[in-house]
């Protein structure tokens, strides 16, 4: 068995999470793909960690190791006339080139959809960039911050309703990247279908501002539909909708349904207090929260949380324990499901990696190979695929180009 | 002028909350059509949410079910009746793709599970995106989307420094889930057409979520250590935060009082060039400053010069100042910020399409464009049921007086 992208050849230009993740989706489904990294430092992701024992090496990076498994690596200089030609040599029977340089960059490069058209008209092309490739701020400087900040998420999240003199808070990691790439990679794969059928590619403007916009639940509509600010501060909608401290550490509680609610009623041992009056019904209860927040507390102080999640989802309440990572990579159910799977790499030794997001019944997710070092197939590609001769490398070595 | 990308892909869509309408979203932005199967007895939840259009309550009248419905049809088939399950099948095996969100084994016990829609269909493609999948001791539970950020292990990561986990401030697991799904589906359909095979997609939106964390799951391997929480703060950029600015003073009129702005400075030259640029140039040099390690050793002292100066301007003009010097900076948005910004507007990203119910409201729309091929939104969402004897009759050839006599037997609501 083989992948549903088995038959596809993919360039990717991409730094830190966006537009390699997308690559990364369409490598770990069989995809050959061919990462460009900057001669000499390479992907910016190598220089964040996380790193073995915090010692930081551009070989060790956990981020880089886990969006560019699967992949092939080669240095070039793009920003050099001759990098941006032998782009254009390996782009010119490629079926996709995945890239995330913004605006300016790629102006500075010379790299355009329609350049690289001239030699492969199949070719689709995807750029992933932080506002898009028109508009007002579209040569702005961003980071994953100001991302998911102007894309309306960070204001969401943080502070208590008394407390707003605390910054509202960003999520944690590379969130607006990830989303980046996993939408850019449907619109690739939406691509994909039309040049199948119509043997002709086309041009992708993914912007990553939009997609943080485009996520925002009721959030965003609360203006166009209440002409209402939504916001982290105030009262919540429902409670319990909250992480609690039990014995031995946090459970979330969430009963949204009235039944959820009764439920837990019951799971409690149905005690006196939630039959008063100001526990009664969805709104009285929320109102009331902060009463009957101390007397749930109560209650929880004599629970563990394994225990009471399992006897909550026995009872259809869809409660949650705060998984730690430990938690994580211990879990019976992910270790089940083969969630998690193993990689050596040479320089970084063995970790478990998470591994497929869904599973296919006829076209499994596949581990072809750990991230390539830094320029390791640079001989595979430039001379076994674009047949330069030992003086070319030489020489393009010598100007920084490889 | 060419087809849209899924011209001619059917999806029956049993899907409903957020999950999965945001999987079919995509797909019908790329032309698919999606026909969503409701039960007027058992609506979809998003349908009573609010905000409701004008404060006027009603199913056809909530922004949520309004955004994430765009494009998509209703028909409205009684899955508690025999005869509606029928109907029900009968649409499926009509259909390239059935999608559903709803917990293992929900589809196999109405008789619409893969392995019997595959013996009449052998290559139909069918995703479930359930909470925790289709295997495994826990896939009975049941997930909501505000608890499934914690089970994830984002909120472990997500906090104050040295305060509790926290929320991300929105169910991130339902559109992440989402989103994959549809790549899983487009993948699948990649694959028929290639070579005329059907498959199944068991997606569990728990291990979506547990993707997103990744690095967490490597730094607690390579450490030893669970990581910490450090609020907007970066390891390897500073200053990177949210200031507060003049806005929160000044109550500016019509604008919410709680406004911030996001700074991320990613090298020494940035914070050289920040430096100039908030009259303070000297400290693009001084060695309290001067180089990453020094900013990350006295933080403390360097987000208190940076708050200074962001308190005494508003959060725009501070983004302006910072972006003319090349740092990534950008407000912190509200919906409303959202709703007027002169760069989604002026690049199409609203959506404005006249509803029956509600009239001219702006959704989002795709947040990618193609170059060739159309792409986009249409329709608005739909009216409940409004499609169901166009769908009974077009697509699944029934008469009309089989869909009368349907109605009244209850199997059509």
């Amino acid at each position: 068995m083989s992948g549903p992208f088995a038959n596809l050849r993919v360039v990717e230009v991409g730094e830190l999470a966006s537009a390699p993740y997308a690559s990364k989706l369409l490598a770990d489904l069989g995809a050959d793909v061919i990462k460009v990294e900057r001669p000499g430092v390479g992907d910016r992701a190598r220089r964040r960690g996380p790193y073995p024992k915090n010692q930081p090496h551009p070989e060790k990076s956990g981020l880089f190791l886990y969006l560019n498994a699967n992949k092939r690596g080669i240095t070039l200089d793009i920003f050099q006339p001759q990098g941006m030609q032998l782009l254009e040599r390996l782009t010119a029977d490629a079926d996709v080139l995945i890239h995330n340089l913004p605006p300016p960059e790629m102006d500075r490069a010379g790299l355009s959809y329609d350049r690289l058209r001239a030699n492969n008209p199949r070719l689709v092309m995807t750029s992933i960039t932080p506002y898009g490739l028109s508009g007002p701020y579209r040569d702005r400087a961003a980071e994953e911050l100001t991302l998911w900040s102007q894309g309306g998420l960070t204001y969401l999240n943080g502070a208590g309703p008394d407390t707003r003199e605390i910054p509202p808070l960003k999520a944690f990691g590379q969130q607006a990247g990830y989303q980046g790439g996993v939408h850019g990679a449907v619109a690739t794969a939406g691509a994909l279908m039309a040049q199948l059928r119509d043997n002709e590619g086309q041009h992708l403007d993914v912007s990553v501002y939009e997609v943080c916009a485009s996520q925002l639940e009721l959030t965003y509509v609360y203006w166009p539909y209440g002409q209402r600010v939504a916001s982290r501060l105030g009262a919540k909608p429902v409670q319990p909708l909250e992480a609690l401290e039990c014995k031995d550490g946090l459970i979330f509680l969430c009963c949204v349904e009235d039944h959820q609610w009764n439920a837990f009623v019951e799971l409690m041992g149905h005690p006196a207090w939630t039959d008063e009056e100001l526990f009664r019904g969805r709104g009285r209860r929320t109102a009331n929260w902060d009463a009957g927040r101390l007397f749930v507390q109560e209650w929880l102080n004599e629970q563990t949380v394994q225990d009471l999640y399992h006897k909550a989802q026995a009872r259809r309440i869809p409660f949650a324990p705060v998984s730690t990572m430990g938690d994580l990579l211990n879990s019976e159910h992910l270790n089940a499901r083969g969630f998690f799977v193993e990689i050596r790499h040479p320089e970084a030794g063995a970790c478990k990696y998470p591994g497929p997001l869904f599973q296919m019944s006829r076209t499994p997710w596949e581990l072809r190979r750990p991230a390539p070092t830094l320029g390791q197939h640079n001989r595979e590609i430039f001379v076994d695929k674009l047949k330069l001769s030992d003086s070319e490398m030489a020489q393009l070595k010598d100007k920084g180009v490889i | 002028m060419a087809a849209p990308p899924l011209a001619g892909i059917r999806v029956a869509d049993f899907t409903w909350v957020w999950a999965g309408p945001y999987c079919t979203l995509q797909l019908g932005y790329m032309g698919a059509e999606v026909i969503r199967v409701e039960t007027r007895t058992r609506l979809c939840v998003t349908r009573h949410m609010t905000p409701m259009a004008d404060g006027k309550a009603g199913p056809n009248r909530s922004g949520y079910f309004n955004q994430y419905n765009q494009n998509k049809k209703s028909v409205s088939i009684n899955l508690h009746c025999a005869e509606g399950i029928a109907v029900a099948r009968r649409l499926a095996l009509a259909s390239d793709v059935v999608t559903n969100n709803f917990a293992a084994g929900v589809m196999d016990r109405l008789g619409l599970g893969y392995q019997e829609l595959r013996k009449s269909k052998p290559d139909i493609i069918m995703i479930t995106m359930s909470g925790f999948g289709e295997t495994g001791p826990l896939r009975e539970y049941v997930a909501y989307g505000p608890a499934q950020v914690p089970l994830s292990g984002l909120s472990a990561l997500t906090g104050y420094k040295g305060g509790p986990p926290l929320h991300v401030g929105f169910s991130y697991g339902d559109p992440n889930g989402g989103v994959h799904g549809a790549f899983a589906v487009l993948a699948a359909l990649y694959h028929r057409a290639r070579t005329g095979e059907g498959q199944y997609i068991d997606l569990s939106q728990w291990e979506t979520s547990v993707g997103m964390v990744a690095e967490g799951i490597l730094e607690y391997q390579m450490t030893g250590q669970e990581p910490e929480r450090m609020g907007n703060r970066d390891h390897w950029m500073a200053p990177h935060g949210v200031f507060r600015c003049k806005d929160m003073a000044e109550k500016v009129a019509g604008r919410s009082i709680d406004m911030w702005v996001s700074i991320a400075v990613t090298d020494d030259e940035r914070w050289r060039a920040m430096a100039a640029a908030i009259g303070r140039p000297e400290l693009g040099s001084d060695p309290r400053f001067a180089t990453l390690a020094a900013r990350k050793r006295n933080e403390d002292e360097l987000e208190a010069i940076v708050t200074n100066w962001t308190s005494q301007r508003f959060a725009r003009q501070a983004e302006e100042i910072l972006q003319k010097a090349g740092v990534a900076a950008a407000i912190v948005s509200t919906n409303k910020d959202l709703f007027e910004d002169p760069h989604l507007n002026g690049r199409g990203f609203f959506v404005e399409l006249e509803h029956p119910e509600v009239g001219v409201r702006k959704h989002t729309g795709p947040p990618w464009k193609m170059s060739r091929t159309p792409s986009g939104v249409h329709h608005p969402a739909p009216l409940l049921g409004q499609d169901t004897d166009e769908v009974m009759m077009r697509v699944l050839g029934y008469t009309a007086e089989e869909v009368a006599k349907l109605r009244e037997a209850g199997a059509l609501t």
